[in-house]
C-alpha cells in the first residue's frame, strides 16, 4: 500500500468522508477535507442538554456487531454506555395509555408475530452482496413496501403496527420505499431482531457524551487538512487534475482545489446535485430517492424522573408526533434526557408546523404518554429532512425502482472520482458502522491503485 | 400434539439446537419481537392464539405445551 504524493480530496466530513481522509493521510497521501457546514459530523451532531451534556441529534446507538465503529472509538479513547432500558414500557394505542414490563404493544401477539415471520421470509431472500440480484428483484424493487404490507398481511394489528415499526427502524413511509429496499436495509443491518434489539442488538449503548465525538476527534487529527464552509458545487476531471469548485453560502468566494482524486463522501440526494464533468454515466439518485424521514425530539429534565415511577422513558404510540421516545440520559444522571423519534409519514407533516405548534404538540403528547412527569426545562428539534447539508436522516431511502437502477453502480468510481458514505455500503447501510465501512473501502481504493496514479501522471508529463 | 413441537419452534425462531423442553426462551437469548413469533407458530400448529402475558408467565416449551394441552377443547 502507497498512497505516497498521492493528491485527495475528500468531500464531506461526515462519518465516512473523515474515516477515509485518517485511512489515507495514514497512507500518506496529501488530504484536503471540504465540509458545506461550517461543522464537522455531517449527521452525527451534539445537542447541548445542559452546560456538560450533550444528546445525539443525530446518529447515536450501536451494538457489538459495529466491529468498526468500536475499534475506531477504542482509537480515539471513546467510551460506550449502555442505554437504560430498565423499567416498564409505555404505550398509547387507541387514546390508551397503558404500561407493560416487556416490549410488545397492546395488539394482537400472534397478528405481530405473523407480521415478524413474513418479513423474516422477506429478509431471508435478499442477495446482501448484490441486492439486485435478489430473485425476484424486478418485483419487490417496483413494488412498495407498503403495497407488500397489503398483500401479506390482513390483520388490523399488523396494518397498524407496520409502519411504526419501518418507520422506527429506518426513518421510512412505507408507501415511499421499496418493498426491495425494506428487505435489504434490515437484512443489512443484521436483520429484524438485531436491529430492533437494544440489549445485544443494535441499540445497546451510545457514545459516553455523544457520537459526534468521534467526528471531532478525526477532524482534529487532520488538522488543516479540513476545510469548513466550503460547499462543493462542480466537481471536472476534464483536465489532467481534478478540480473542484466551492462556492461559499456565506459570501459567495470562489475557491478552487485541485487533486489527482476525489472522494464523494455525501448522501446521493447531495452527490446528484453537484454538477460533474463530464457528466455521470449513472446517478447517484432518482427523482423517487427519498430523504430520511426522521426528526429527533430533545426533551430535557432536571432528572430522568420517569425511572422514580418504575418506567424506562421508552414508548411507542399509534399517532404521532413521537412516535417513539427513548430515555437517552447521561450515566451520571445529571439531566434526564428523553428523546422522542418522529418518524416516517409523521416527519414531513410534523416538519411543517412553526416552531410553536411544534413544541405544543410534543409537549401535549409528552403530557399523555408521562402524566407523572412535570414539564420538560429544555426543548430542541432537529429536522433532518430540513438539513439543507444532509436532506433526511437515517439514510437515503431507495423508492420503487431505485435498487435496480442505482445499486450495481454504487461503489463504481466516475473517472477519477470515488464514492463514500453509508449509502455506498452495503453492509450496515445507513448506519454509523456502514459509512466507516465505506470510509475504508473507498481509501484502499485509491491506495490499492496509487501506484498506476504514480505512472500516469509521469506519462502526461512526458 | 407434543411438546416437541413447542421445542422446534423455538430451535427455528432462536436459530440455536439448544433447546430442551425445560428451557427458558428468555435465558436463551430470546426477546419479546422472537415472543411473537413463537406464538404466531403456535396458532398455526395448534389453533390457539395464546397472550403474549401468558407467554411471558410460561417460557418454556413444556409450561407453554401445557397451556396449549389446557386451551384445546
Amino acid at each position: 500500500m502507497n498512497g505516497e504524493s498521492m493528491r485527495v480530496i475528500v468531500v464531506g466530513a461526515g462519518l465516512a468522508g473523515l474515516t477515509a481522509a485518517a485511512d489515507l493521510v495514514a497512507a500518506g497521501a496529501e488530504v484536503t477535507v471540504l465540509e458545506a457546514r461550517d461543522r464537522v459530523g455531517g449527521r452525527m451532531h451534539g445537542i447541548p442538554m445542559s452546560a456538560t451534556v450533550a444528546a445525539d441529534g443525530g446518529a447515536a446507538y450501536l451494538g457489538v456487531r459495529h466491529t468498526e465503529l468500536l475499534a475506531l472509538l477504542r482509537e480515539h479513547g471513546l467510551d460506550v454506555v449502555s442505554t437504560g432500558m430498565a423499567g416498564d414500557s409505555t404505550f398509547l394505542f387507541s387514546e390508551q395509555r397503558t404500561t407493560t414490563a416487556s416490549r410488545v404493544p397492546p395488539l394482537d401477539a400472534v397478528a405481530l408475530g405473523d407480521l415478524f415471520d413474513r418479513l423474516e421470509e422477506l429478509v431471508a431472500q435478499v442477495h446482501p452482496d448484490a441486492p439486485w440480484e435478489t430473485p425476484g428483484a424486478g418485483y419487490l424493487d417496483h413494488m412498495t413496501a407498503q403495497r407488500w404490507l397489503e398483500d401479506e398481511v390482513r390483520h388490523p394489528d399488523a396494518r397498524t403496527f407496520f409502519p411504526l415499526f419501518i418507520g422506527e427502524m429506518m426513518a421510512a413511509d412505507p408507501a415511499s420505499i421499496s418493498a426491495l429496499h425494506m428487505a435489504f436495509y434490515l437484512r443489512s443491518g443484521g436483520g429484524i431482531r438485531y436491529l430492533n434489539a437494544f440489549e445485544g442488538g443494535a441499540q445497546e449503548w451510545r457514545v459516553d457524551g455523544g457520537a459526534h465525538l468521534l467526528c471531532l476527534a478525526l477532524a482534529r487529527q487532520l488538522g488543516d487538512r479540513m476545510r469548513l464552509s466550503q460547499p462543493v458545487s462542480v466537481i471536472d476531471q476534464e483536465s489532467d487534475e481534478v478540480v473542484v469548485q466551492c462556492v461559499s453560502d456565506v459570501d459567495g468566494t470562489r475557491s478552487e482545489y485541485r487533486a489527482d482524486r476525489v472522494i464523494v463522501a455525501v448522501p446521493p440526494l447531495l452527490a446528484q446535485r453537484m454538477e460533474f464533468r463530464p457528466a455521470l454515466s449513472s446517478p447517484r439518485a432518482t427523482t423517487v430517492t427519498g430523504r430520511g424521514c426522521a426528526v429527533k425530539v430533545h426533551l430535557g429534565y432536571p432528572a430522568p424522573l420517569w425511572r422514580e415511577h418504575g418506567l424506562s422513558g421508552w414508548s411507542v404510540s399509534a399517532g404521532g408526533p413521537l412516535l417513539s421516545t427513548v430515555d437517552d440520559s447521561p450515566p451520571d444522571e445529571s439531566v434526564g434526557v428523553l428523546t422522542g423519534f418522529v418518524t416516517g409519514a409523521a416527519a414531513p407533516a410534523f416538519g411543517a408546523l412553526t416552531p410553536t405548534e411544534q413544541r405544543a404538540e410534543a409537549l401535549a403528547h409528552a403530557r399523555r404518554l408521562f402524566p407523572q412527569l412535570p414539564p420538560p426545562t429544555r426543548f430542541s428539534v432537529t429536522d433532518w429532512r430540513a438539513e439543507e447539508y444532509s436532506k433526511g436522516c437515517y439514510a437515503a431511502l431507495f423508492g420503487p425502482g431505485d435498487w435496480l437502477r442505482l445499486g450495481p453502480t454504487l461503489t463504481e468510481p466516475h473517472g477519477r472520482v470515488h464514492w463514500a458514505g453509508t449509502e455506498t455500503s452495503l453492509e450496515f447501510f445507513g448506519l454509523m458502522e456502514g459509512a466507516i465501512r465505506s470510509g475504508h473501502r473507498v481509501a484502499a481504493e485509491l491506495t490499492d491503485d496509487a501506484e498506476l496514479v504514480a505512472a500516469s501522471r509521469k506519462v502526461v508529463a512526458r | 400434539m407434543s411438546v416437541d413441537f413447542i421445542v422446534g419452534i423455538f430451535r427455528r425462531v432462536l436459530n440455536t439446537p439448544e433447546v430442551k423442553a425445560d428451557s427458558d426462551f428468555f435465558e436463551l437469548g430470546g426477546d419479546s419481537l422472537l415472543a411473537t413469533r413463537v406464538l404466531s407458530a403456535i396458532a398455526r400448529e395448534f389453533g390457539v392464539e395464546l397472550l403474549y402475558d401468558e407467554f411471558a408467565q410460561n417460557p418454556s416449551p413444556v409450561e407453554l405445551f401445557e397451556k396449549v394441552a389446557a386451551t384445546v377443547p
